[in-house]
């Protein structure tokens, strides 16, 4: 693995709300190599939106807090207001897009100078030179007839026109990273496909580092080079797509595989979902979160919270089943082979 | 654009007739005639005068002269002002009513887009509970009320400085239009600001937004780029509307601070049932209004595309 080009340490948000202190993301790490596509995967409202969104300097303060983490990418922490700004990180270094393309652009904008905006912040552009670029990056995109695509209003698109329009937006000051939070949730399977075939070109043209968050694990085998499973706010298991799906060390990971179909033959088609729903935020656990429904949970795991196990280069996990004094053997679990609490 | 504005014309111009219409026959229906003032008419000076007005004609022959007069722009003679043409009254009277229309409905306007984004940016903080809470003030004090408390307050203030700072009625410079179309304006302003602040507070949290924020657009050009001119639309909407109300309201203004507008001589037209001179007004009125409703909506459409361009 190359040099990370952006590596996030212990991230702990928290939203003050009426009914109190919502812990949405506990101690994340990652990080992310140019040209490689990290997935962070996890049930809805697991902290995937805040972790990333952190990142961007995108989340409101008040009612969010950052209490802990750094996030560094060329050797600056660019967690914070301030040094996202004033680094020219949001939207120059690091693009992003969202799940609802529909919502996601400005009306009353048309669409061509949503884009070149963009270059004009970042790049200083002239109003003229930034407009004829986004007719480029609506090309580049693959929109169809972009001079006259330019000059039209979102209303004017499809959904999925509109998500290329949001990737032509994202990518047009050649950030080194693109974070895209569930682009294809919002859209038709065809046209999901469509768009992850382009990210996965763009990827290839501009060597970019992409972190992808997804619930669809079809999406996940298909474009991640690496996963992060989270749960409850927190990191449960990151490795390979190959580590994830073949050699699973947590029983999260275990339980999603099971409620993912499958078009293999012979492996038995039932989804098993998960029973139950995630813990409280307001009052964490105090041990391993996932233990109200864990099938495997010991009384360990009620009352301590579970270290991080190394399974493997780069693939680690947290659960009580890789300590080395645990003598059960789960099935479909492979024990770590060292641990470092 | 040009089709929609086209349509929208002839729209206004069927409701300016209704209008016409609608007046004629109310008026008719009131009991009495202009001639039935303090002056007891002998049967044959009143016979003489039916004659002279036309009003010996059967009803639906006075409505058809009087729609052909309006539509050649002729609106009559008064009956109770001495050989006065309707045509002059307006002429003379009206721009004084519009300036203070139109002063007030730009106060109520640019105030309303300004405290309503200030509170939305500030919710919940100090700025916002005390302007919210004068704009609950501003909306439930009637404007008679509003117009009083503004003349007594200047009369106050001019007594301190010991000068005259501003006339206290009165029209001609523009000294004398501040405080009336203030006075005018300020119930539209307040209403004008909570739809401001709600508009804007959905605008601030809409995923468009955050877009822009992604792409490291800078505060103050989110704020006008992408907040401000979508927040506006609902503003604009009902700024059609309010220039209705802001017209009825200045009828009550114009007389307590003593202006020389067409307010004034509608009401005494209505109690004296001066019928040329309140069709007159009536019509001109409800066609300047129509006409701005219209130009209200087309403004609409230059700013969002997705009416513009249907
Ligand atoms: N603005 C906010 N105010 C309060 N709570 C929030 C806010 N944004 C997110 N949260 C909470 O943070 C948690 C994680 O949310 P999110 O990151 O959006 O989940 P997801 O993994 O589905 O993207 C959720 O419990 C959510 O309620
Ligand atoms: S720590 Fe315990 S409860 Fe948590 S996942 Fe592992 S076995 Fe299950
Ligand atoms: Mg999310």
């Amino acid at each position: 693995m190359s040099e990370p080009i952006l590596s996030v340490s212990d991230l702990a948000v928290e939203f003050d709300t009426y009914g109190g202190t919502v812990q949405a993301v506990r101690g994340v790490s990652f990080d992310v190599a140019p040209g490689k596509t990290l997935a962070i995967v996890g049930e809805s409202g697991c902290g995937k939106s805040v972790t990333v969104q952190s990142i961007m300097g995108l989340i409101p303060i008040p009612p969010g807090r950052i209490t802990a983490g750094t996030a560094m990418m060329n050797g600056v922490n660019i967690i914070g207001r301030k040094t996202v700004n004033g680094e020219d990180i949001r939207g120059g270094q690091i693009g992003m897009i969202f799940q609802d393309p529909m919502t996601s652009l400005n009306p009353t904008m048309n669409i061509g100078n949503q884009i070149a905006e963009t270059l004009i912040v970042h790049r200083g552009y002239s109003k003229r030179k930034a407009f004829n670029r986004a007719i480029e990056l609506l090309d580049l995109t693959k929109i169809p007839e972009p001079e006259k695509r330019a000059k039209q209003y979102p209303f004017e698109f499809s959904g999925g026109m509109l998500q290329r329009a949001m990737i032509a937006m994202a990518i047009a000051c050649e950030p080194q990273v693109l974070i895209a939070d569930e682009p294809t949730t919002a859209l038709d399977v065809t046209i999901q496909a469509q768009i992850l075939d382009l990210l996965a070109d763009l990827q290839r043209e501009t060597n970019m580092a992409i972190i992808l968050i997804t619930h669809d694990l079809g999406v996940v085998a298909r474009m991640a080079d690496e996963v992060l499973v989270m749960y409850a706010g927190q990191m449960v298991e990151h490795g390979g797509v190959d580590d994830i799906f073949y050699n699973s060390g947590h029983p999260y990971t275990m339980g999603l595989r099971a409620a993912m179909p499958t078009n293999q033959p012979g492996i038995d088609a039932r989804l098993t979902p998960i029973d139950g729903s995630p813990p409280d935020l307001f009052h964490p656990p105090a041990g391993c979160g996932y233990c109200a429904r864990c099938p495997h949970a010991m009384q360990i795991c009620v009352d301590n919270p579970p270290p991080t196990y190394t399974l493997g280069e780069r693939h680690e996990t947290r659960c009580w089943l890789h300590h080395p004094d645990n003598n059960t053997q789960v099935e479909g679990i492979n024990k770590a082979v060292g641990s470092s609490p | 654009m040009l089709k929609y504005a086209f349509k929208r014309i002839v729209q206004g111009l069927i409701t300016v007739w209704f209008i016409a219409t609608a007046t004629f026959f109310a008026m008719h229906a009131v009991p009495g005639d202009p001639l039935s003032g303090d002056k007891a008419l002998s049967d044959k000076t009143r016979a003489n005068l039916e004659a002279k007005y036309g009003l010996d004609k059967p009803l639906m022959t006075q409505y058809g002269i009087y729609l052909a007069n309006i539509a050649k722009g002729d609106f009559g003679i008064s009956f109770t002002q001495e050989n006065r043409k309707v045509n002059d009254i307006i002429r003379e009277h009206f721009p004084v009513s519009a300036t203070l229309g139109i002063l007030a409905i730009l106060f109520a306007g640019a105030g309303g887009i300004l405290w309503g984004a200030l509170t939305a940016l500030y919710r919940n903080r100090l700025p916002d509970t005390i302007i919210m809470f004068l704009v609950i003030l501003g909306i439930s004090v009637p404007s008679f009320v509003v117009a009083a408390i503004g003349q007594l307050s200047l009369v106050n203030i001019n007594d301190l400085a010991g000068v005259s700072l501003l006339p206290i009625g009165g029209w001609g410079t523009v000294w004398h239009m501040i405080v009336p179309s203030m006075v005018l304006g300020l119930g539209t302003m307040a209403y004008l600001t909570r739809l401001m602040r709600s508009s804007m507070l959905e605008i601030i949290s809409s995923d468009f937004v955050r877009t822009a924020k992604a792409k490291g657009v800078p505060p103050t050009q989110i704020f006008t780029r992408h907040q401000l001119r979508n927040a506006i639309l609902p503003v604009i909407t009902v700024l059609g509307p309010s220039i209705a109300g802001i017209t009825t309201g200045g009828f009550v203004v114009e007389i307590i601070f003593a202006i020389p507008g067409l307010g004034r001589y509608f009401v005494q037209a209505v109690q004296q049932l001066d019928y040329t001179v309140i069709m007159g007004t009536t019509v001109f009125f409800g066609a300047f209004l129509v006409f701005m409703v219209i130009l209200v909506d087309i403004i609409y459409g230059y700013v969002d595309p997705r009416v513009r361009l249907e």
